[in-house]
């Protein structure tokens, strides 16, 4: 295998990884405490263009550029989707969940229009360039390694935190109230408390995806935050991988980043003459592909598997 | 069963994908075509295609590339998405390693697939149709070149007609987009090099409904002109109309945005002497524009209402002349090559003309390509100058009285 080829795995492999992220973020939320989420691309969009203006050096045509280091950005990004996450979660938490997610898309399509309109703070429809990604400055493919690995050690400790969070008391409340609400509610839980922290937790995570993403891209505009590489991408990686799984969250965005990204390489070797067609069938293929894995996998590939309670012989 | 065939479907999809590009024609020449195929603007690309493919087939009918090799195109769609344009940039630049890149049509995935794949993997790229003036500022090391003029590209030519006119002192107003921002920037600057005063120096809301406060701002101290860079339908009729029933202005001076029929119906021209414009125009009949039209409507038709299809059959012609010019696939050599085939100085070369570009190449001779698009010369940036015109109002509509360069 030639250079060009490690490189293009590198790249599928930390695409996998940013989704990797999104998806528990939603996992979280979905899996865990049973919250529709279809406001995904706002709170990526927060965490992204947060970092990105702190981060960039300093812009005439916009608000910003502080060129400050780029974990002190991400943090801000997490920071302010957690932050936010937390308000909506206690003014919408009282609504159902029909009613949450429509509450949810609602404040995802007012955040984008506000950064895609804004544009003194956030370049409006330009975006904004230039953004730095750690380990640039290093020889290929070294560089792209190296920011591979920091996404992938980001994803095993987000795995390794959740799948302890899922194991805990607190993660047996969450599945309760994901279960029966009421029946948590008898129990003395606070419902509502516990879905709030869940759904700013969620929300956190998925606004570092939104940083980390602005910082392997090095360019963000209203382009990026679109529903369709967000929301609903992510939704078809947990759906595919298995809901309350984490590691189906992992294993549903490699495969279906990989069907994605992957089948344009075969409507590549189409003949010439249907080159004008080529991406429109690879559309087609990739819808045709969700068919088959959700079809196939309706509980996704690693169905979720509750941890069974602790072999007691006080029965 | 099932659970079987769909693990061996797998399998054997995820098989094919990666086995395949090892098989790579060693005479086939291939140019990526990094274009915004499905996403926002996926109606306007499929002539931008058909202009790519004449530019393959005519180089292919008239002998081939590198010594009779074919020459071949390969389409990755960047989902009009920055992620999605990263994605297909890097499998053109690393999976199907090819030496040169021709997009992508939006500023937004240009940049995203720049920065993060083209510039760091060293592959010239050339976009037919990225306007943002980021571009020109990109820390490319001379990978990113564009055929079409940047938007920040009028304010210099605009501060340059107004001095020519003896204008130099004038208010400026600007409205709140992307568009006005950027040309007000460059135009400010511009002006003030060349020694103009601008008396003041405004944004305005363009939703307003009224602009009567900003005009009293803007006519203290009794500027020359009002310089007024917005859209007629959205604010620019209003504050002309305005300006002249308050006497804040009789004079002013527009950009291609206020260029607008519009103008003319709500404010008469009797009303409006003196005003000139600058507005993005094209070189007036040209042999190469001419060239392109016939060779273009010979294959696929008409020209009538493609946007861009000069643009995109230049980039392509280009990538072309530098892979014959560098003499193989080298990367680095083709970054050279391109400068030395585009201008200007040189045998003037226009589309179509690949055979006699290729005897002049290996004759050693010095090519100047004149694209239909424009001259393609680029200057140090990767930008190309655009052709802007001058207008003025004559019997209802509006003419070109001459070319401003800066």
């Amino acid at each position: 295998m030639d250079t060009g080829m490690i490189l293009y795995l590198l790249s599928l492999a930390t695409m996998t990884g940013l989704y990797a992220i999104l998806t528990l973020g939603l996992n979280l939320q979905w899996g865990f405490a049973g919250m529709f989420n279809a406001g995904i691309a706002g709170f990526f969009a927060i965490g992204a263009y947060a970092t990105s203006i702190l981060t960039t050096p300093p812009a005439e045509d916009r608000f910003g550029g502080f060129d400050l280091p780029i974990p002190l950005g991400l943090a801000a990004g997490v920071l302010l989707s957690a932050v936010l996450g937390y308000a909506i979660a206690r003014i919408c938490l009282r609504l159902k969940s029909d009613y949450l997610a429509i509450a949810t898309i609602g404040i995802a399509e007012i955040l984008r229009l506000i950064l895609r309109n804004e544009a003194w703070m956030t370049g409006g429809n330009r975006g904004i360039a230039g953004i730095p990604r750690p380990f640039e400055d290093m020889e290929q493919p070294w560089g792209e390694l190296c920011f591979l690995l920091l996404v992938a050690g980001i994803v095993v400790v987000l795995y390794v935190a959740i799948e302890r969070a899922w194991h805990s008391p607190w993660g047996r409340v969450m599945r309760a109230i994901r279960e029966n609400e009421e029946a948590a509610e008898a129990a003395g839980k606070d419902v509502v408390a516990f879905r709030a922290h869940v759904f700013s937790l969620g929300a956190a995570v998925m606004g570092l995806a939104g940083g980390l993403m602005a910082h392997y891209l090095k360019f963000i505009g209203p382009d990026a935050t679109e529903p369709i590489l967000t929301t609903f991408l992510a939704w078809v990686m947990l759906i595919a991988g298995g809901s309350g799984n984490n590691r189906g969250a992992v294993l549903g965005a490699g495969v279906i980043w990989v069907i994605w990204s992957g089948t344009e390489l075969l409507t590549q070797r189409l003949p010439p003459d249907w080159q004008t067609r080529s991406s429109y069938i690879r559309v087609f293929l990739i819808g045709l592909l969700l068919q088959i894995v959700l079809q196939r996998f309706s509980h996704g590939l690693l169905p979720e598997r509750p941890p069974r309670p602790p072999e007691s012989d006080s029965g | 069963m099932f659970r079987s065939f769909g693990k061996l479907f797998f399998i054997l999809a995820a098989a094919a994908v990666f086995a395949m590009p090892a098989a790579r024609a060693d005479d086939q020449v291939k140019i990526g075509l990094l274009f915004d195929v499905t996403g926002p603007v996926a109606n306007f690309v499929p002539p931008m295609l058909d202009a790519a493919k004449l530019v393959v087939d005519q180089v292919n009918a008239q002998g081939g590339i590198l010594g009779g090799k074919q020459l071949a195109t390969v389409v990755a769609d960047t989902q009009g998405a920055p992620q999605t344009a990263v994605d297909a940039a890097n499998k053109l630049v690393n999976a199907e390693h090819v030496p040169i890149v021709v997009g992508p049509l939006l500023s937004g995935t240009v940049l995203a697939s720049a920065q993060s794949v083209i510039i760091p993997a060293g592959v010239v790229q050339i976009s037919p149709s990225a306007t943002t003036p980021a571009v020109t500022t990109l820390k490319d090391h001379d990978w990113v070149f564009r055929v079409v003029p940047s938007d920040a590209y009028q304010g210099p030519v605009l501060a340059k007609l107004l001095i020519d006119k003896g204008l130099k002192r004038v208010a400026l107003t600007y409205a709140n987009n992307d568009y006005a921002v950027g040309i007000a920037g460059t135009f400010r600057a511009a002006y003030k090099k060349l020694g103009g005063v601008l008396s003041a120096d405004l944004q305005h809301d363009e939703k307003k409904t009224t602009f009567r406060t900003e005009l009293a701002t803007l006519a203290k101290n009794k500027p020359e002109a009002l310089v007024l860079i917005a859209f007629a339908g959205a604010s620019g009729v209003t504050i002309v109309k305005e300006a002249l029933e308050g006497g804040f202005f009789t004079q002013f001076v527009g950009t291609d945005s206020l260029r607008d029929k519009v103008l003319i119906e709500q404010v008469g021209e009797q009303n409006l002497k003196g005003i000139f414009f600058t507005s993005p125009s094209s070189p007036p009949g040209t042999p190469s524009m001419d060239a392109f039209e016939k060779a273009y409507s010979a294959a696929f038709q008409t020209t009538k209402d493609k946007l861009f299809i000069q643009q995109v059959y230049d980039a392509t012609f280009l990538a072309a002349l530098a892979i014959q010019k560098a003499g193989s696939l080298d990367r680095k050599k083709i970054r050279a090559a391109l400068r030395q085939v585009s201008g200007p100085g040189g045998e003037i070369v226009g589309p179509g003309d690949w055979k006699k570009a290729v005897d002049l190449i290996a004759a050693g001779r010095k090519i100047d390509y004149q694209g239909a698009s424009g001259d393609c010369n680029f200057d140090k940036s990767g930008d190309v100058a655009g052709v802007i015109g001058h207008f003025v109002i004559e019997n209802g509509s509006f003419k070109q009285v001459g070319i401003v360069t800066p």
